[in-house]
């Protein structure tokens, strides 16, 4: 099991390492002009006053834009950090079992003693663990260019909102896993709901501030339960991620039943 | 072969895939008893892979069930796997890995019984182990298949068309492979579509057809029974009546300075004959697999 989880990892090593370097790239752009942001702040309130409601609890939710927990969020943790996670954690959890299966190798690891439930183990451990790799080097990026910046939140809120954001990615990973585990949906199709859940949660999530009928079908969706611009000023739910985790752990579940007894495409 | 538990059993084994009412395999019973050698014979699209898949628990069977050195394929499939080695004819292994890497990450996976055994087998391959196995030809991936099917010096052997994309010295070299496993007490499951290679290294061979297995036979009774066709041209007129003569034979065609015969067993008394005519060409005609094996089949049982 230890090998799957090695080899798998050092096949994917130069996709993570472009992976954290993009995302590192991203925060550093997105942050670095804070300082003459301030500076302007408050002409751009003005200018945030005169949007509709809709159109601007898609930028920050329902916060204060101009805060620096607004800012931050706005910036990175409203929309893009979860997107580009979530994007990462659905691309893993759709090929690292279904490329080894069309591709034929899957064969090769099964025609050795280690169970279905093991080998399934090792890739969904070796996903987690290049995730958690890449949010590590965001947090890290996140905290270096606030210093740099002058932008002042404290740190247990940024590192809280990047776990709350990673367990938000996990949860459509874990969807693309369990669907191209299952096998007859085949990896496009894995791919297609969890990024129709993940970009559908967020905009129904978003506007479910500004339009009070959304609210309801809100919390059918994982994005409703990350709150990245309350996390951030410090007040947090737990019971939130838990439910998340809970998800990704059914989730799990399916895929392991789904994969132990099906027939492999050969 | 030796009475005593068969290393590979299948007990009215049947697959029939999701969504289709055709059977790939149905109602197969095998024997294969330990240190056999056995060829699994069959056109494409028999049931030849279905059944080693079935073997392997790659797929599950709808009917019957499966035995491997006397434990289910299906709930004992870890444990067989111990001490089983795969092969497939077409085989696709991580292109950006070595050679060695990709066999360091099999055997992590399936201990082998001595450390440096590998390393022999790719210098008798003459497989280069630190290029990059997508910048290998064909030919050399599929020796890498080849060490990694053999590395763990396996007890039991499932080949899937092993020799489908080997040139004619490596088949060879695999041949070899397979008889001094043989030696060592391996039991050989090789499924093919050459009736030919089949006769070559199995001790026994069962024929498939539409999922169904339509004959058994040891290879000792097909090599003596078995029909040849011989196309010959002579300089001068065919000597008719002699060949006629040859017992166990039939001219099937002829003409005027050619003739094409039938035989079966012992091929001498034709040879005497045409060592006393000028000859021009001698010709083996390749018999499709099923008819040949059919004519054996009527004529090793009347």
């Amino acid at each position: 099991m230890i090998a799957v989880i090695k080899w798998t990892l050092w096949q994917r090593r130069w996709s993570t390492l472009w992976w954290a370097i993009g995302i590192a790239a991203f925060i550093f752009l997105s942050l670095s002009f804070y300082a003459s942001f301030r500076d302007q702040a408050a002409q751009l309130n003005q200018v945030l006053d005169r949007l509709p409601a809709a159109a601007r609890s898609l930028f920050t939710g329902n916060a204060d834009f101009l805060s620096p927990q607004g800012f931050l969020s706005a910036r990175v943790y409203y929309l893009m950090l979860p997107l580009l996670l979530s994007f990462l954690a659905i691309g893993l959890g759709s090929s690292l079992i279904s490329r080894e299966e069309e591709t034929g190798t899957l064969e090769l690891l099964l025609a050795r003693p280690i169970s279905r439930t093991r080998l399934l183990a090792a890739k969904a451990l070796a996903g987690l663990i290049i995730t958690v790799t890449v949010s590590l080097t965001s947090l890290v990026s996140t905290l270096v260019i606030c210093k740099l910046v002058k932008l002042e939140i404290p740190l247990g809120g940024i590192v809280v909102t990047t776990l709350t954001c990673t367990v938000l990615a996990l949860v459509f990973g874990a969807l693309a896993f369990a669907m191209s585990a299952l096998g007859r949906s085949a990896r496009l199709a894995s791919v297609g709901l969890s990024v129709i859940v993940a970009l559908g949660g967020y905009i129904i999530s978003s506007l479910a501030g500004a339009v009070k009928w959304l609210e309801w079908p809100a919390k059918f969706f994982p994005y409703h339960y990350y709150r990245p611009t309350e996390t951030l000023a410090g007040v947090y739910v737990w019971r939130d991620s838990l439910l998340l985790l809970g998800v990704t752990a059914i989730l799990l579940i399916i895929a392991w039943q789904g994969f132990s007894k099906r027939d492999l495409n050969g | 072969m030796t009475d005593g538990v068969p290393a590979i059993a299948t007990f009215g084994l049947g697959k029939r895939y999701a969504g289709s009412d055709k059977y790939a395999v149905k109602n197969l019973n095998l024997n294969i008893m330990p240190g056999e050698v056995y060829g699994f014979l069959g056109p494409n699209g028999a049931g030849k892979s279905t059944t080693i898949r079935l073997l392997m628990n790659f797929i599950q069977p709808t009917e019957g069930h499966a035995i491997i050195k006397n434990q289910n394929v299906v709930t004992d499939s870890v444990e067989i796997k111990r001490d089983i080695g795969y092969l497939a004819g077409e085989v696709t292994i991580y292109p950006k890995m070595t050679g060695r890497q990709f066999l360091d990450y099999m055997q992590a996976l399936q201990p082998p019984k001595r450390k440096g055994f590998v390393h022999e087998l790719a210098k008798t391959f003459q497989v280069d182990l630190s290029q990059k196995i997508g910048a290998l030809s064909k030919g050399n991936r599929q020796k890498i298949a080849v060490l990694q099917a053999f590395a763990a010096e396996p007890e039991v052997l499932i080949l899937d068309e092993p020799t489908a994309s080997l040139d004619p010295l490596m088949q060879e070299a695999f041949f070899e492979l397979i008889h001094l496993s043989r030696i060592r007490g391996a039991t050989i499951f090789f499924s093919s579509h050459n009736l030919a290679e089949v006769q070559k290294i199995c001790d026994r061979v069962g024929f498939i057809r539409n999922g169904k297995l339509i004959a058994q036979q040891s290879i000792a009774d097909l090599s003596t029974q078995a029909t040849q066709t011989y196309s010959v041209s002579f300089a001068e007129m065919v000597p008719l009546v002699d060949l006629r003569r040859i017992p166990k034979a039939k001219v099937i065609a002829h003409s005027s300075h050619h003739a094409v015969i039938q035989m079966r067993g012992d091929l001498r008394p034709l040879f005497m004959i045409l060592t006393r005519h000028k000859v021009t060409s001698l010709e083996r005609r390749e018999d499709s697999l099923e008819e040949e094996f059919l004519r054996f089949y009527k004529g090793g049982k009347p």
